[in-house]
C-alpha cells in the first residue's frame, strides 16, 4: 500500500510523525519503506539517525533516479545503518525498514515530464511488490512532488493508495489543511486533472492532527484556572471551525499529542525512550501505534 | 448542590456501555429480562442525553466531545458510535414489530403474577401497556431527531438508505404509540354515594364541612374540566356521558388500552389497533407516567426539528388536550379547599380505597407539572416543598428506617404493587411493580427548585435533593460488570436481605432523565435579586468616583507601578458594569476588591499627610 504524507504548512511534524508510523508498522511485523519526496529539503535521514543520509545521500538518491541518471535509487536499511543503538537492534519479529533518501544538494523540481512520471510509476510498482507499506513523504504545500504522486497513482489503480494530511490544531492550520485538499489547485483539483475520480479520491484522504495539547491530560496541571478555562473555550471553537472546514472527527484518522522529545529533537521514539529513560510520553507511542494500525485498517477508512 | 450532572452522566454512559456490550455483541435486558419497555429504557440511557444536551450529542460525529468519546470507548469511536446506534435502533424496531410491521407494545416480562409461581399466558405477555407507549414516544422522538441531524454527516448511499428506512419505521411506531395513548385514556364516572364517590369527597373535605357542600364546591371548581372532557372527540373517553351534574368523575390513563375503546381514525400507517382489556379506571401511576412522556411531543426540540407530520400533529394535539385537562383535574382535587390541601394529607387515598405515599408522589407530580406551566407563586411552591420533604421522611430516605420498618422499605423494594384489573380475563391476575419512588421524588424536587423564585425555598429543596441523591447513590452497584448502574436497595436498607446483581434499566433510565433535566436547568442564568442589583449599582458609583479622584490626584508617571494598579481597577470596574445586570453578586465581588485597593491608596496618602 502507498501512503502519502502531506501538509499545507511547514513545521507540522509531518516527517517525524510519518517516520514514527513507519517504525511502528515495522515493529508490528510488516515490511515498510520510507521515500523522501521532500525534494527541496531531503533531510529525513536525520530523523532515522542515519548519518550517511542526514542531508540526503551522496550515492545517488531520489533526485538522480527521477532524472534518469541512475537505474535505481539507493536503499538504506535502517535497522543496520542507524547510529542509534536502540534502533539498530532489530527486534525479533519486526519487518524490514528501508529508507530511500533524496540526494545531498538536490533541490525542488520545477516541473516533470512523461519520462519522469514513468520512472516514478515504475518505482512505486516495484516497491509495492516488496513492501507492505510504502510511506512517501511529500513536501509542504502545493508542490511538484504532490502532482507527480497524483499522476503516478492515477496510473496505478490496482495499488491501494491513501493520503494523510498533517496539520496542527490551530485556526490557521485547520483552514490551510482544508485548502490543501479542497481549495483551488488543491489535491482534489489536481487529482481530477490527472484522471482521479473526485469522490473516490476524497475517500482516501484523512487528516492527522499533530502536536495536540490534550486538555484533560496532566500536562495542564500547571496552568492557571483562567488559562484552562480559556483553552477549553478555544478548543470548542476550533472544533466548530474544523467541522465547518471538513477537518472534523469524521475525516480524522488520528492525533498525535505534543511531546517534548518530538518538539526539540525530531526522532523515532523507541520503547526504551518511554519505558527506560522515560523521556517520551507513553501516549505518544500509543498514538503512533494506533495510527500505524488504522492506516491499513479498512473500517477506519470506511467513513460515513 | 453536590450534584454534577455532566460528570455523573458520563460515568453512567461508561458503565452502561460496559454493561451492554459484550465484544461486538449487544446485551439486551437486565433484571427482568428483555421487553419493549426495558429495551427502550436501555437505549434511552444513551439516546436521551444525546438528544437533549448539546455536549452529549452523538448525531454529529465531527462535534463529539473528547470526554464523551472516552466514556463510550466500549462502543466505538465518533464514527462508529452513531453507526452502532443505527444498528441497535434497527434491532429494537425489528424485535418489537410483528411480521407485517405493526409495532408491538407488550409489557411482557414486566408483568408479574399476583400469586408468585403462577404462569402468565402468552396473550397476557403481549398486552399493550401505557408505560411502553410513553417510553416509545420519547425514544422515537429521540431517534427521529438523531436521524435527521446524523443524515447531514452521511454521504454513503447504504447508510443513507438505512437512515430513511429507520425513519419511516420510527414514525410508524411513534404514530402507533400516540394512537395507543389515545385509546387508553379514560374517564370514570360514579355516584357521590358510591364507595368511590365517598373516597373522593373524603379526600377533598380537609376542612371537615358537610359532605353536601364539599360536593357542590368540588363540582363547581371542576366545571372547566368537565367542559373540556365533553369536547373530546377522538380516542377513548370521548363517548362518556358527563351531562348529569350530580355525578362525580375522575380522569387519566388506564394501564393499557381500554376495553371497547373505539379505533382512532387516521390516515397514518399504524397497523391493526388491538382490543383492550383494561376497565375504565384511571391509574395514578400510569397517568403520571403518560403525562411525563407525552410532553416531548410538543417540546421545543420537536417543533424546531419538525419531527411530526400533519397527521401526527393532529394526534399530538388530541393528546395535549387530555394532558391539559388531566393536569387540571388532579391539580384541582389535590389543592382543593382553603384549608390544608388534600395533597398535604399524606398518604393519598385513591378512589378504590388504596393508600400509599407513592400515590401522594404521583399526584404531586401532576400538581408540580401544573405549577411549572402556570408559573405558580412561591406560596404554593413552598407548600409543595413541604409535601416533598414529608414524603422523603416517611419513605425513610431522609430519616433512618426503624428496625423492621417493612412498609416503608417495601416502597423501594420490591415496590408498590399495582393490580392490573381486567388482565385476569386472559390468565392469572397480573400486577405491575413500581419501585422508582426515590428517583421520582428527586425529579419532582429539582423541578420545583428550578421554578421557585424564592431563594429560601430553593435552598431547602436543594438540600433535600442532596439527601435523596446520597440515598440513591447508596443503591448504586459497586461490583464489576454492572458497577455504576442501579438498582441495589440492599445498599441503603439493612432490612432488604437479597443483594441484586442485575441492572434495572427501569431505574437507571429514570436517573439519566433526572440528570438531564438538572443539566438543562444548570445552564440557565441564575436568579438575581433586585436588591442586589441596586446595591451593586450604588457600590459601583462610589468605586468609580474614587477611581476618578485617584486619576486626577495622581501625577502621571507612566513607568511606576501604581498606574498599573489603577488600570487593573478600571478594567475590573468595567467588567463589573458589564455583568451587573445578569450577575450582580459577581459584580459586587469585583467592586469590593477594587474598593479595597482604592482605599489602600487613599490610606497611604492620608498617612503621608499626617506625618508632615
Amino acid at each position: 500500500m502507498l501512503v502519502f504524507a502531506i501538509s499545507d504548512k511547514g513545521g507540522t511534524g509531518r516527517s517525524v510523525t510519518s517516520s514514527n508510523i513507519v517504525y511502528r508498522r515495522a515493529l508490528q511485523g510488516q515490511d515498510v519503506c520510507y521515500l523522501d519526496f521532500d525534494f527541496g529539503s531531503p533531510t529525513v535521514g536525520a530523523i532515522f539517525r542515519v548519518s550517511t543520509a542526514s542531508r540526503g545521500t551522496t550515492k545517488g538518491g531520489m533526485h538522480r533516479y527521477l532524472e534518469g541518471e541512475i537505474p535505481e535509487p539507493t536503499r538504506i536499511d535502517v535497522w543496520t545503518e542507524s547510529d542509534r543503538d536502540a534502533i539498530r537492534a532489530k527486534p525479533a519479529g519486526a519487518g524490514q525498514m528501508v529508507l530511500l533518501p533524496g540526494d545531498e544538494g538536490g533541490g525542488e523540481f520545477a516541473t516533470f515530464d512523461g519520462e519522469m512520471l514513468k520512472r516514478c510509476v515504475r518505482l512505486f510498482a516495484g516497491l509495492h511488490e516488496q513492501f507492505d507499506l510504502i510511506m512517501v513523504d511529500l513536501s509542504a504545500g502545493r508542490s511538484f512532488a504532490a502532482h507527480l504522486a497524483l499522476a503516478a497513482t492515477a496510473q496505478l489503480p490496482r495499488i491501494p493508495a491513501r493520503w494523510l494530511v498533517f496539520h496542527r490544531w490551530t485556526r490557521q492550520h485547520i483552514i490551510a489543511a482544508n485548502g490543501l485538499v479542497r481549495g483551488d489547485h488543491g489535491l482534489l483539483d489536481v487529482g481530477v486533472e490527472h484522471g482521479h475520480d473526485r469522490d473516490a479520491l476524497i475517500d482516501r484522504i484523512r487528516f492527522v492532527r499533530t502536536a495536540v495539547l490534550e486538555l484533560g491530560s496532566g500536562d495542564f496541571a500547571h496552568l492557571r484556572p483562567a488559562q484552562r478555562s480559556w483553552l477549553n473555550e478555544i478548543d470548542r471553537e476550533l472544533r466548530e471551525l474544523a467541522t465547518r472546514h471538513g477537518v472534523g472527527l469524521t475525516t480524522m484518522l488520528g492525533k498525535v499529542p505534543l511531546d517534548p522529545v518530538l518538539q526539540w529533537r525530531e526522532q523515532l521514539i523507541s520503547d526504551d525512550d518511554v519505558a527506560g529513560t522515560e523521556i517520551a510520553n507513553p501516549e505518544t507511542v500509543f498514538a503512533f501505534d494506533d495510527l500505524a494500525k488504522k492506516i491499513v485498517d479498512d473500517t477506519a477508512w470506511e467513513g460515513l | 448542590m453536590k450534584l454534577q450532572p455532566r460528570q455523573q452522566l458520563l460515568e453512567i454512559w461508561e458503565a452502561a456501555a460496559r454493561a451492554s456490550s459484550q465484544g461486538k455483541e449487544w446485551r439486551w435486558g437486565g433484571r427482568q429480562g428483555s421487553n419493549s419497555i426495558s429495551d427502550a429504557e436501555q437505549l434511552l440511557c444513551f439516546m436521551y442525553p444525546a438528544s437533549e444536551l448539546p455536549e452529549f450529542r452523538l448525531d454529529t460525529p465531527d462535534a463529539t466531545s473528547d470526554d464523551v468519546l472516552e466514556a463510550l470507548a466500549a462502543i466505538g469511536d465518533s464514527v462508529e458510535i452513531p453507526k452502532r446506534l443505527l444498528t441497535l435502533l434497527d434491532a429494537y424496531l425489528t424485535t418489537y414489530s410483528d411480521k407485517d410491521g405493526r409495532p408491538l407494545f407488550g409489557g411482557d416480562s414486566y408483568f408479574l403474577p399476583n400469586e408468585p409461581g403462577e404462569e402468565i399466558t402468552s396473550e397476557q405477555r403481549a398486552l399493550d401497556v401505557v408505560d411502553s407507549y410513553s417510553m416509545s414516544v420519547t425514544l422515537m422522538l429521540g431517534t427521529l431527531g438523531f436521524l435527521k441531524v446524523f443524515r447531514r454527516s452521511v454521504t454513503r448511499q447504504d447508510i443513507r438508505a438505512k437512515i430513511s428506512d429507520l425513519e419511516s419505521r420510527a414514525n410508524v411506531r411513534l404514530s402507533a404509540a400516540m394512537v395507543g395513548l389515545l385509546r387508553s385514556f379514560t374517564i370514570n364516572v360514579f355516584e357521590p354515594g358510591s364507595p368511590q364517590g365517598q373516597a373522593l369527597l373524603r379526600t377533598a373535605n380537609q376542612a371537615k364541612v358537610h359532605d353536601r357542600r364539599v360536593h357542590d364546591d368540588l363540582q363547581k371548581s371542576l366545571e372547566e374540566v368537565r367542559a373540556g372532557l365533553r369536547d373530546l372527540t377522538i380516542g377513548s373517553g370521548s363517548q362518556v356521558d358527563l351531562d348529569n351534574p350530580n355525578l362525580l368523575f375522575e380522569c387519566g390513563w388506564a394501564w393499557g388500552v381500554v376495553k371497547n375503546a373505539p379505533e382512532v381514525v387516521t390516515d397514518l400507517k399504524v397497523g391493526e389497533q388491538p382490543k383492550g382489556v383494561a376497565p375504565e379506571v384511571p391509574y395514578l401511576y400510569f397517568t403520571a407516567n403518560a403525562l411525563v412522556g407525552v410532553v416531548d411531543l410538543w417540546s421545543e426540540r420537536t417543533r424546531v426539528l419538525g419531527l411530526l407530520d400533519d397527521d401526527q400533529q393532529q394526534l399530538a394535539n388530541a393528546l395535549q388536550r387530555r394532558w391539559d385537562i388531566t393536569q387540571n383535574y388532579w391539580r384541582t382535587v389535590a389543592t382543593f379547599g382553603k384549608d390544608r390541601w388534600p395533597l398535604e394529607d399524606i398518604p393519598w387515598r385513591t378512589t378504590d380505597g388504596k393508600e400509599s405515599d407513592y400515590y401522594s408522589l404521583g399526584v404531586t407530580a401532576m400538581v408540580v407539572q401544573y405549577l411549572v406551566r402556570t408559573r405558580a407563586g412561591d406560596v404554593d411552591l413552598s407548600r409543595v416543598a413541604g409535601v416533598l420533604e414529608e414524603l422523603a421522611r416517611s419513605a425513610r430516605i431522609t430519616r433512618r428506617p426503624v428496625e423492621n420498618d417493612l412498609s416503608a422499605v417495601a416502597l423501594h423494594h420490591p415496590g408498590v404493587k399495582v393490580t392490573l384489573l381486567g388482565s385476569e380475563e386472559l390468565g392469572p391476575q397480573l400486577i405491575w411493580q413500581v419501585a422508582d419512588f426515590a428517583i421520582t421524588l428527586l425529579k419532582r424536587t429539582i423541578w420545583v427548585a428550578t421554578i421557585t423564585q424564592s431563594n429560601r425555598t430553593r435552598e431547602r429543596l436543594h438540600s433535600l435533593a442532596d439527601q435523596i441523591w446520597a440515598h440513591i447513590q447508596q443503591r448504586q452497584f459497586t461490583h464489576q460488570q454492572v458497577k455504576g448502574l442501579w438498582d441495589n436497595p440492599a445498599g441503603a436498607f439493612d432490612d432488604v436481605g437479597d443483594e441484586q446483581t442485575q441492572v434495572s434499566w427501569y431505574f437507571t433510565e429514570r436517573i439519566v432523565e433526572f440528570l438531564v433535566t438538572l443539566a438543562l436547568t444548570s445552564r440557565e442564568s441564575p436568579l438575581r435579586s433586585q436588591q442586589l442589583v441596586e446595591l451593586a449599582g450604588e457600590m459601583l458609583a462610589e468605586a468609580e468616583h474614587l477611581l476618578n479622584r485617584e486619576q486626577v490626584i495622581r501625577p502621571v508617571r507612566a513607568r511606576l507601578g501604581a498606574s498599573s494598579t489603577i488600570t487593573t481597577i478600571a478594567t475590573r470596574l468595567n467588567r463589573a458594569r458589564k455583568i451587573m445586570g445578569e450577575r450582580p453578586a459577581s459584580a459586587a465581588a469585583l467592586i469590593n476588591q477594587s474598593l479595597l485597593e482604592l482605599d489602600q491608596l487613599a490610606a497611604a496618602r492620608e498617612n503621608a499627610s499626617e506625618a508632615m
